[in-house]
């Protein structure tokens, strides 16, 4: 367990001597901040509107007063979560991917194999690293956007507000950690470095961008702009009535969504934090009793993950690697 | 195009993109089909009166989803291919020899990239080629010349496109200290203009811009003010938005001229940026 500490610790002093790093982490925390202040501000644009059309009402001598937008403050996050989704993943894969690679740049890899460390004590000790520093950068991140929706979107937060962004947070730190773990373990898979980067690259491509877009694609809701029942003016349960007839290309098509873990990230983080509109405002238990199929899956992946990196970066891997 | 083709990394990027184009057609075709079975079921059920939304619809619909693939496979395929092909001279010091023999700098550089240009352009050919035919069984008869114009129009756009990426992707080969920068800066460069520009432009969530059809900016004074500055930069929606009125798809609508000038401009900027990079940089080493 020391050996795998003091090896967590290198790795932490080396992220913090990394510029790269800094440069990765601030971009994506301007992203996320960015998010926020371009949703509070469409948001206005809304009132604004919403305003405009009541006095014009008003002048008419109209005496309805249509329903205001209503602001909910966690729904301000939505754009921040879908940049963890996508960017996070990708710097994630590229942090993974450097701590075995900078061993073999810089030569240190044979002075560290030639000390006395466990079987699983190197790769163990970088997972252990790069987890400490997710968690580090999912705090940071975590305080940034809470204070954003506060100052920028101007949106007042209740307690359990705080604890939906502090699960929402968990679930954003294992989600990161998994992408950083199979990165790990491609890489030591991988005979050329730069060939477990692209492989690395190529897999976030696929289960990142492509099957969850796919998925989109397919929805038969999704192909006319305002959906196309909302087109076709079909209530909830008529359009529940007609799509149980194309039960197999639904179930095919979500299939292709779910075997995806960034939809999984996706789903319990909008589910926590009330963006899907059917847990908006709805109780903890309520949700966790939807989601905990998801968080299951999550975990499992995680765990997969970490097993895969702490089981393949093997001293004989290293050591065939070229750069 | 002879060391991309012994590059076998690359091919796994270049396999993925043509193969996702070529399924966009089949992908599209399989979901048209079930909307139609829907609004038929809707219509005999006695739910609607409304005209099918998807009635004459033209046959190049089914390619609507290749505009996306080229924006997120192709480019990146196209940075990756970009920072191979200059980065392993560097690696190996071959620029030393090549530059040892009567061959300017700019001559050296305009040739790597009409190489990369050949590869990308037969990707391309070879994905909508495959494509072209697809449609043609669904549609049950081959494409007419004026569709198959737009094809071409379509894959020619994608070609510039790409080009550019690639270009970015050899400048970061040629300017980067370490292989990992020179990967990952052409990267971040592309999540910023694929993603963040168009944001802020247009409140568009970063998952929805992973829809074919450009995002439509928010009216109002802060996002009048800000989509035009954003949206002349924000390349990839340029792209998506030239492409959907080349491919006809009805929910853009305007003129694609102002996209395709913006796209060919920067793609000048970029050779000029790259065929200017002095012998010396072409020669550095890496710092690993």
């Amino acid at each position: 367990m020391s050996s795998t500490w003091v090896i967590a610790q290198k790795e932490l002093l080396d992220l913090r001597r990394d510029r790269l790093f800094a440069v990765l982490i601030a971009f994506l925390a301007v992203a996320t901040l960015i998010s926020v202040g371009v949703a509070a501000a469409s948001f206005r644009t809304q009132l604004d509107a919403y305003n405009l059309y009541v006095q014009q009402l008003a002048a008419s001598g109209s005496t309805t007063v249509p329903a205001a937008p209503q602001l909910f403050p966690l729904q301000l996050l939505r754009g921040g979560v879908e940049y963890l989704e996508i960017l996070g993943a990708l710097f994630a894969i590229v942090l993974g991917y450097g701590t075995v690679a900078k061993e073999k740049y810089r030569g240190t890899l044979q002075l560290l194999l030639s000390r006395p460390v466990g079987r699983f004590a190197i790769p163990a000790g970088k997972v252990l690293g790069l987890a400490v520093v997710w968690f580090i950068v999912v705090a940071l991140l975590t305080v940034t956007t809470t204070v954003a929706i506060l100052v920028i979107g101007n949106a007042p937060l209740q307690g359990i507000d705080i604890a939906r962004i502090l699960i929402a947070a968990v679930v954003a730190w294992l989600y990161l950690l998994f992408w950083s773990a199979l990165a790990i373990g491609i890489t030591a898979l991988s005979h050329r470095l730069s060939t477990g980067l692209i492989v690395a690259i190529v897999v976030w491509l696929v289960f990142v961008l492509i099957i969850p877009q796919i998925g989109d694609t397919m929805d038969p809701d999704n192909q006319v702009p305002g959906g196309l029942f909302a087109t076709l003016q079909i209530q909830k349960p008529d359009e529940l009535k007609v799509l149980a007839n194309f039960a197999v290309f639904d179930s095919i098509r979500n299939g292709l969504e779910v075997s995806s873990i960034t939809k999984h990230f996706e789903r319990l983080s909008f589910a926590f934090l009330g963006i899907k509109d059917k847990y908006n405002q709805q109780p903890l238990g309520l949700v966790w009793a939807d989601m905990w199929g998801y968080a299951i899956t999550l975990a499992a992946a995680i765990l997969a993950s970490v097993t895969f990196a702490v089981g393949f970066t093997t001293r004989r891997n290293l050591q065939r690697k070229i750069s | 195009m002879l060391t991309t083709r012994r590059a076998r990394t690359a091919h796994l990027l270049l396999f993925v993109f043509i193969g996702m184009i070529i399924a966009s057609s089949i992908i599209g075709w399989v979901t048209n089909r079930t909307v139609t079975g829907v609004y038929e079921k809707v219509v005999a059920d006695g739910l609607t009166t409304a005209p099918n939304p998807f009635a004459g619809v033209t046959p190049l619909y089914y390619l609507r989803n290749a505009v996306i693939y080229v924006v997120l496979i192709g480019s990146l395929m196209a940075i990756v291919l970009g920072v191979q092909a200059t980065l392993r001279d560097r690696k190996a010091a071959t620029t030393d020899l090549v530059l040892s023999r009567p061959v300017g700098s700019v001559s050296r550089l305009l040739g790597q990239l009409a190489g990369l240009g050949v590869v990308l352009a037969a990707s391309i050919g070879i994905s909508f080629f495959v494509s072209w035919v697809i449609i043609s069984v669904i549609n049950g008869a081959p494409l007419g010349w004026a569709d198959t114009g737009r094809v071409i129009g379509f894959a020619l756009l994608s070609w510039v496109l790409l080009t550019t990426f690639a270009l970015l992707g050899m400048l970061t080969g040629l300017r980067s200290k370490q292989e990992t920068t020179a990967l990952l800066v052409p990267f971040v460069i592309w999540s910023a203009v694929a993603f963040v520009l168009p944001q802020i432009g247009t409140a568009a969530r970063p998952v929805s811009l992973l829809n074919p059809v450009p995002a439509v900016s928010s009216t109002g004074g802060y996002f009048d003010i800000v989509s035009m500055v954003t949206g002349p930069v924000s390349m990839t929606e340029q792209f998506k938005t030239a492409s959907s009125i080349i491919l006809q798809d009805t929910a853009v609508t305007g003129n694609a001229a102002f996209s395709i000038l913006i796209l060919v401009g920067v793609l000048a900027v970029m050779m000029v940026i790259v065929a200017a990079t002095p012998r010396s940089r072409m020669r550095s080493g890496l710092n690993e």
